[in-house]
């Protein structure tokens, strides 16, 4: 059910997935066709925390139905919808529009509770003459939710970042040679890809982390992690059977039925 | 509604029902893409053994694109989150690509920007190369840790404070308590990514070598293959 619910609203988000086939899995990176060889191990990882465990399985309610979210225009977006911020997993700015998530991403946004809003609530605006009252995308955002900013403020101007905490060892700024590879893409293997904040992440179950992060932006479009357990659709799907109620208690109305 | 949820909501203390999103199937965590895929690139994943050889350094966490009415900055941030007194991640091994699709189709990358890191000839040296910025004669080399320009175009790399801000620490109260909760007090509990760095390029090119927009913008992080010997 769930993947013909998500098929059906990706048509009409896109006709560019009409040909997309669920149950396939491609891997339509190039490095990927290469023989087996040996790659090159990273140096050993700094110790750092893990900000993304998974999650204890909860059992919750089943049963919602999440076409109206994929498919509901994000107000003030220029007609951007949950689909189409997804798939493909791309950040997208209109030059013609005030930058700010979803249209780009600066620093300061607070893009989880904007993410949380628009794939959760029902953000569409309300008809004219209704008696419902509007949800804006940042509804969740104003609040905020999450914290609300940055540690430490961002800095004016170029680079923008601010400096690094604590006193760790910094290269030395100097130099005008430099050791450089040379070779060709061909002749490197994904590790990661990454788009808009969260999609990968939350949307993405285990099965599917590597296969999706050696993909590319048209197996997206093809639907390729769409559907199954750990598929788009699904992981939707799970998110809203578990949190519905609970958002529906807090006085928010949802986007699934 | 608003005030109406503020009401709701105060009665925690800024602590929020909504943690239950961090408890359903599947290996749901919000963050930004930070230790994901984490079967490559997290060194402590939940629920499996440590991995020592997790790729940290070519693990992109975020990407940051906004315009101004001359320019496009872009950000990639890698190699995090760390922990403060670390050093940053240069590893020549690694190609790093920023793709962006200036027109139809947004699956099709117009300009692909790569970068490249490598050692000086002095210790503490390190360099970064930019290849593929539209308008720029040749590739963008210089030492980490300046601010580099070349046709216009600025380019930076370096350790930086880790911009993202999330209460990722309520999955972990959630996971060890079974009590379901976000907060926003950051003084109740920071977010994981407070007091954290990671390694940032920041590129900032004119709007006008990017086209009229829209634009669609994603990135990739790859590692060198050696013939097995």
């Amino acid at each position: 059910m769930n993947r013909q619910v998500f098929r059906k609203s990706l048509m009409i988000a896109s006709p560019l997935v009409l040909a997309m086939t669920l149950a396939a899995c491609s891997n339509s990176n190039p490095d990927a066709a290469a023989p087996p060889v040996a790659v090159v191990p990273p140096p050993a990882p700094a110790p750092s925390p893990s900000p993304s465990p998974s999650p204890t399985p909860t059992p919750g309610p089943v049963g919602r139905n999440i076409t109206a979210c994929l498919n509901q225009v994000i107000p003030g977006t220029g007609g951007l919808t949950p689909a189409s911020l997804v798939i493909p997993d791309t950040i997208k700015l209109d030059f013609s529009r005030p930058s700010g998530f979803p249209n780009g991403r600066l620093l300061p946004d607070r893009v989880v509770d904007i993410t949380l809003a628009v794939i959760f609530l029902d953000v569409a605006t309300p008809p004219a003459g209704s008696t419902l009252t509007a949800q804006s995308p940042g509804l969740l955002a104003s609040i905020p939710v999450n914290p609300g900013a940055n540690d430490v403020p961002f800095l004016a101007g170029f680079p923008y970042l601010a400096a690094p905490q604590g006193s760790p060892p910094l290269a030395s700024g100097t130099g005008a040679t430099f050791n450089f590879r040379t070779d060709p893409a061909s002749r490197y293997v994904r590790v990661d890809r990454n788009g808009g904040p969260a999609v990968a992440p939350a949307l993405i179950g285990g099965t599917l982390k590597n296969p999706y992060n050696d993909g590319n932006l048209q197996d997206d479009v093809n639907g390729t992690y769409v559907g199954g357990t750990d598929g788009i659709a699904n992981q939707l799907t799970l998110l809203h059977n578990a949190l519905a109620d609970d958002l529906i208690a807090l006085g928010l109305r949802v986007c699934s039925t | 509604m608003k005030s109406r949820l503020k009401i709701l909501l105060s009665g925690g203390a800024g602590v929020v029902a909504l943690g239950a999103l961090l408890l359903v199937p599947g290996q749901l965590a919000l963050s930004a893409d930070h230790l994901d895929p984490p079967g490559r690139t997290d060194p402590a994943p939940f629920g499996v053994p440590a991995n020592p050889n997790a790729d940290v350094g070519c693990d992109i966490a975020d990407n940051y694109v906004w315009n101004d009415a001359n320019t496009v900055t872009i950000i990639q941030t890698f190699g995090g989150p760390s922990a403060l007194g670390l050093p940053a991640f240069y590893d020549r091994n690694v190609l790093q690509t920023i793709e962006v699709s200036t027109s139809a189709p947004a699956t099709s990358s117009d300009v692909s920007i790569r970068f490249r890191f490598g050692p000086g000839a002095n210790p503490g040296e390190h360099g970064i190369s930019v290849e593929n910025v539209p308008g720029v004669n040749g590739t963008i080399v210089g030492p980490v840790e300046q601010i580099l320009t070349k046709d216009g175009v600025r380019v930076y790399a370096g350790l930086r404070d880790d911009p993202f801000f999330f209460d990722n620490q309520g999955l972990r109260l959630s996971r060890t308590t079974g009590i379901l909760q976000f907060t926003n007090n950051a003084a109740q509990r920071p977010s994981v990514f407070f007091a954290k760095n990671i390694t940032a390029v920041v590129i900032e090119i004119p709007r006008s070598r990017l086209g009229n927009g829209p634009i669609e913008l994603s990135s990739t992080c790859s590692r060198i293959r050696e013939t097995a010997s």
